[in-house]
């Protein structure tokens, strides 16, 4: 056996362990779960052959208008595509990014959201249809933000960190992110795990109660999960009285977060989605409570298959990121000076040094990014995927990309028909029922 | 909804049965007076900005929940988490106070004539706490700024809070508010402040040093 074979001992693991020995703390990184799951490359759509026909692929009408909530309030969120950018911080992100994300969303019809530091006016302005969170830390909060949303986000958990509170390393805590904030200048953030005003799911009935008369019962409220405890969690959401429930799954992208939390908490995308699915059809709510999913959705066919599991929209955080220029050598960087490591390995969000001006308060590295131009590769990415999505409808002999459902879908190993609940390919057989 | 209707500048509006209702009294913008003849259910009187509320009896969970600026007393006791993130304006209690009175406050004035309950002030931003009375465990737990007065016993101090010597003017200060409030007798105060041990990681790794 040579150092750097073994599968328990690889370098990775051996340079954490290096890492720790001189730290003394757990270790904080961005990005994502580096954890080999289930996810929706193990599962192929089933299209048409000479039991049921397509549609034209390229021509004939394919309905994306998704709408979300509904059940409890006047004005449900519509949007053009059942693709919307998830809620990611002005703080964690840079003030152009935030902007980017907003201004992309209106070209396509759909939504952003706001993130654990309050609501940048720059990010009010650019979006049409802007969610407003509710979190733990409530940073920033203004009742009159919150009247001028579009739709509310209670955020129980985040996939990526399921448990905790938001993240913001001191670096990222500056100028105005303190001040909306109302923190001490460069603190390390660590927000409240707890709401402050709520504890169980009776209290967050009332909770929701609250925010539905401070809003005239117009916006939907959502309520945001870390996937976890999918099916008792899920449906006391669903009784809490939520509009739509938003499943963040382990896959969730982060600013910031301990790595021993991104890694080994949490349950994947695939079955969250189905749980999420039976335990809202246990309760006769399923269709009527919208059920949104996130974490890892990183194209079409991503989306596609989501939907096709259950859900309604889908939110991406990362892979609009990505097509701001996250990982991407531009002119201006130089990744291995700046973050030492090549461009498509960066994980430091929480440094503050994103070399592409995403993840950064650093107004020098921040002019790296043009919100215009950004706003218009994420429009871009969005509307690829969209179009991604409506391709494989039609193949699949239907004009809705909401007419996806899990019999247009086979696994393509044991452990994803066992999760996603579909037959595994060339068996009838659902394994794990 | 029908309190936000009737309210505008300068209004002035009775809730003659209150029956302990929730939600009563939220999101009103407008600086008018709004007097509760009763007790109040959860978040009563809560995400307002600019009115004057007056609750004769008790209050439920979260009175005064994220208060940007006004004026809200209780004349008796409140449940938990009273002042929950307010931003703003003055809240008082006559009586008691339940648990985490003051949670993730950040700014303005939460006054408390009686005791306040376990982990009051839990994880302040900014503002003021006056406790008239005794504080109940952990009082300040892991707050980052603002300051508790207590005049009355201390159970004990939560992580990373600390006991502050208090100056003359901040004394005066704290006597005015209570003046304000007929409260004469109380004269003498422990101030609690965060020890700022939780501000930063004691280590950090190479590039987030180099961030620095």
């Amino acid at each position: 056996m040579v150092m750097g074979s073994s599968q328990i001992w690889s370098p990775w693991i051996i340079d954490d362990i290096h890492a720790k020995a001189e730290l003394g703390r757990y270790r904080i990184r961005g990005f994502s779960s580096f954890q080999k799951v289930t996810h929706f490359d193990d599962l192929t759509f089933l299209s048409t052959g000479l039991t049921r026909f397509p549609l034209e692929g390229y021509k004939e009408r394919c309905n994306t208008r998704t709408v979300i909530g509904g059940l409890h309030c006047e004005n449900p969120l519509v949007l053009e595509t059942p693709v919307y950018i998830s809620g990611m911080s002005y703080g964690a992100l840079s003030a152009n990014a935030k902007v980017a994300l907003g201004k992309a969303a209106a070209m396509v019809g759909s939504a952003s959201c706001t993130g654990d530091g309050g609501m940048l006016p720059g990010e009010r302005a650019a979006s049409d249809k802007l969610i407003y969170q509710v979190l733990p830390s409530r940073y920033g909060f203004n009742p009159h933000h919150l009247v001028d949303a579009q739709a509310i986000e209670i955020v129980v958990g985040q996939g990526a960190k399921p448990g905790t509170g938001g993240m913001l390393m001191g670096v990222k805590v500056q100028d105005d992110v303190a001040e909306m904030r109302d923190l001490p200048l460069g603190i390390d953030q660590r927000s409240p795990a707890r709401h402050p005003d709520w504890l169980g799911p009776d209290d967050l009935a009332i909770k929701i109660e609250q925010l539905r008369e401070a809003t005239d019962w117009r916006l939907p409220v959502h309520v945001k999960l870390g996937a976890c405890r999918v099916d008792d969690d899920v449906k006391l959401a669903a009784k809490a009285g939520a509009d739509a429930i938003v499943i963040d799954s382990m896959m969730a992208g982060t600013g910031a977060s301990a790595e021993v939390l991104l890694e080994h908490s949490g349950i994947p995308t695939v079955p969250a989605i189905v749980m999420a699915r039976e335990a809202l059809r246990e309760l006769g709510l399923y269709g009527k409570v919208s059920l949104i999913a996130s974490g890892g959705i990183r194209s079409g066919a991503d989306a596609a298959k989501a939907l096709a599991l259950g859900a309604d929209a889908v939110a991406i955080g990362i892979g609009a990121l990505v097509a701001l220029n996250c990982n991407k050598e531009i002119p201006e960087s130089n990744f291995e000076e700046e973050v030492g490591v090549p461009a498509g390995y960066c994980r430091f969000c929480q440094t503050g040094k994103c070399p592409v001006g995403i993840a950064t308060q650093d107004p020098v590295l921040m002019s790296r990014l043009d919100p215009d131009e950004g706003a218009e590769r994420v429009a871009n990415f969005i509307n690829s995927m969209t179009m991604e999505m409506t391709l494989l409808t039609r193949s699949l002999g239907k004009g809705d990309v909401h007419s996806l459902e899990p019999e247009d879908l086979a696994a393509l190993t044991i452990e994803a028909s066992a999760m996603a609940r579909v037959p595994l390919v060339g068996t009838n057989k659902v394994f794990g029922e | 909804m029908q309190l936000k209707e009737l309210a505008a500048p300068g209004s002035e509006i009775t809730v003659a049965n209150p029956n302990a209702r929730h939600n009563l009294g939220v999101g009103i913008f407008e600086d008018c007076a709004i007097r509760f003849a009763g007790s109040v259910g959860y978040y009563a009187a809560s995400l307002l900005d600019g009115p004057e509320v007056l609750i004769e009896g008790n209050a439920g969970w979260a009175v005064g929940d994220n208060m940007m600026s006004g004026k809200i007393t209780v004349t008796r006791d409140a449940g938990a988490s009273a002042g929950s993130t307010m931003r703003g304006g003055e809240l008082f209690i006559g009586g008691n106070a339940g648990a985490r009175a003051g949670i993730s406050m950040k700014g303005g004035s939460l006054v408390i004539g009686g005791n306040a309950g376990f982990l009051t002030g839990f994880m302040m931003q900014k503002g003021r706490i006056i406790i008239c009375g005794d504080a109940g465990e952990a009082l300040g737990d892991s707050m980052y700024e603002g300051a508790i007065y207590v005049a009355g016993n201390i159970a004990s101090l939560g992580a990373d809070a600390t006991v502050e010597e208090m100056t003359e003017d901040e004394l005066i200060d704290v006597l005015t508010v209570l003046e304000a409030r007929g409260i004469t007798d109380k004269r003498s105060f422990t101030k609690v402040v965060s020890a700022k041990r939780f501000y930063n990681y004691d280590s950090l790794e190479r590039l987030e040093k180099s961030a620095l």
